[in-house]
């Protein structure tokens, strides 16, 4: 090789595989990776337990398939943005915390449980009287989080980290269709209204229009 | 409808658009109103994401004066008894003097009483 390294420039040396460029151009823009890292473990986190969450919500909702369906859109995509912001994390030289339980609890979002008692001595959810009102309640704030979460993430990243923010500002159309979905069908369901969210189908469940990870990499 | 004073104190190391660190500003916040939600409104850009009572990135220390904190999705006795508070949640029951910026105070609070969110943030 030789001598003369004219890509080399900024503090870190050829090949020094301690440092990352792309952390040390984030630093010099005046955001610090590490706390852009964290909120995106928090962030993802989040997304994970809704995609585990919704599972469950989904699974009660039986009956009204229209919703069932609707539902499982936002669970798989929701999985989507988890697995499109993964790398994120190992790039900005973070990882996921090896226990789940800790990754559950840093979630920046409130659990999507079921809105029910958990009766201790049958060890069963009491869903005697879970309505589907109920369900989409929870999955109406659920979204709202999300919305809030990943408008933070724009505004930490606008302008300075341009790979963040295009992640996180698909994300954010994403969430925004979904609570849009909701308001539509918790209106009709708890007060007989009409508000129509304005979309159009997805092509298959899960669709994920703006943020699967396929189109970025096949192999995710 | 009653509303309070809320004088909002900034460390030094805490950077929000709206007050200068290391000074204060007095928002007016009615009963019914999420103090952050009012803050925000007038020109103070507390730190917040879930708005749901629940990440701790909003967390306040409460100076002087009552809240009523039960909208939170996540809130511990331990939290109350140091007076720390979740402003995104948080309705005054009275005029109040609130430390902002104190995400990182109530994380190690809550890690010391092993409640989430936890060691590993
Ligand atoms: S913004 Fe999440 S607890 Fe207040």
């Amino acid at each position: 090789m030789s001598d003369d390294k004219p890509h080399a420039s900024g503090s870190i040396s050829p090949g020094d595989t301690s440092e990352r460029v792309g952390m040390a151009v984030l630093r010099e823009r005046g955001l610090d990776p590490e706390e852009l890292r964290e909120k995106l473990i928090d962030a993802i986190g989040a997304e994970f337990t809704t995609y585990y969450y919704y599972t469950n919500l989904r699974m009660h909702l039986a009956g009204h398939e229209d919703y069932k369906e609707i539902t499982e859109d936002a669970r798989l995509e929701d999985r989507a943005h988890f697995e499109l912001v993964v790398p994120r994390v190992y790039e900005l030289g973070g990882h996921l915390p090896n226990d789940i339980r800790d990754f559950a609890d840093r979630a920046s979002c409130p659990d999507a449980g079921l809105p029910v008692p958990y009766d201790d001595e049958s060890g069963q959810l009491d869903i005697t009287t879970l309505t589907a009102e109920d369900v989409l309640e929870v999955l109406l704030e659920a979204e709202r989080c999300a919305i809030r979460t990943w408008t933070e993430i724009c505004d930490m990243t606008r302008d300075v980290d341009p790979r963040t923010y295009d992640m996180a500002s698909r994300i954010l159309q994403e969430e925004i269709e979904h609570e849009a979905w909701f308001v539509e069908l918790l209106s009709m369901e708890r007060d007989g209204e009409i508000n129509p969210a304005g979309h159009f189908v997805r092509g298959e469940p899960g669709d994920a229009p703006y943020s699967t990870n396929r189109r970025f990499n096949d192999s995710a | 409808m009653t509303s309070y004073e809320v004088e909002l104190v900034a460390p030094g190391d805490c950077d929000v658009e709206g007050i200068d660190s290391g000074r204060s500003e007095t928002i007016t916040v009615d009963e019914d109103e999420y103090v952050l939600s009012a803050a925000r409104r007038q020109g103070v850009w507390l730190p917040a994401d879930c708005q749901q009572g629940w990440c701790t990135t909003c967390a306040a220390e409460l100076l002087a004066g009552e809240v009523d904190q039960s909208d939170a999705t996540r809130y511990y006795d331990v939290d109350r008894e140091a007076d720390m508070i979740l402003p995104c949640t948080a309705r005054p029951r009275s005029d109040l003097r609130l430390r902002i910026c104190q995400m990182d105070e109530l994380n190690d609070l809550r890690a010391a009483n092993s409640l989430p969110p936890g060691r590993s943030r």
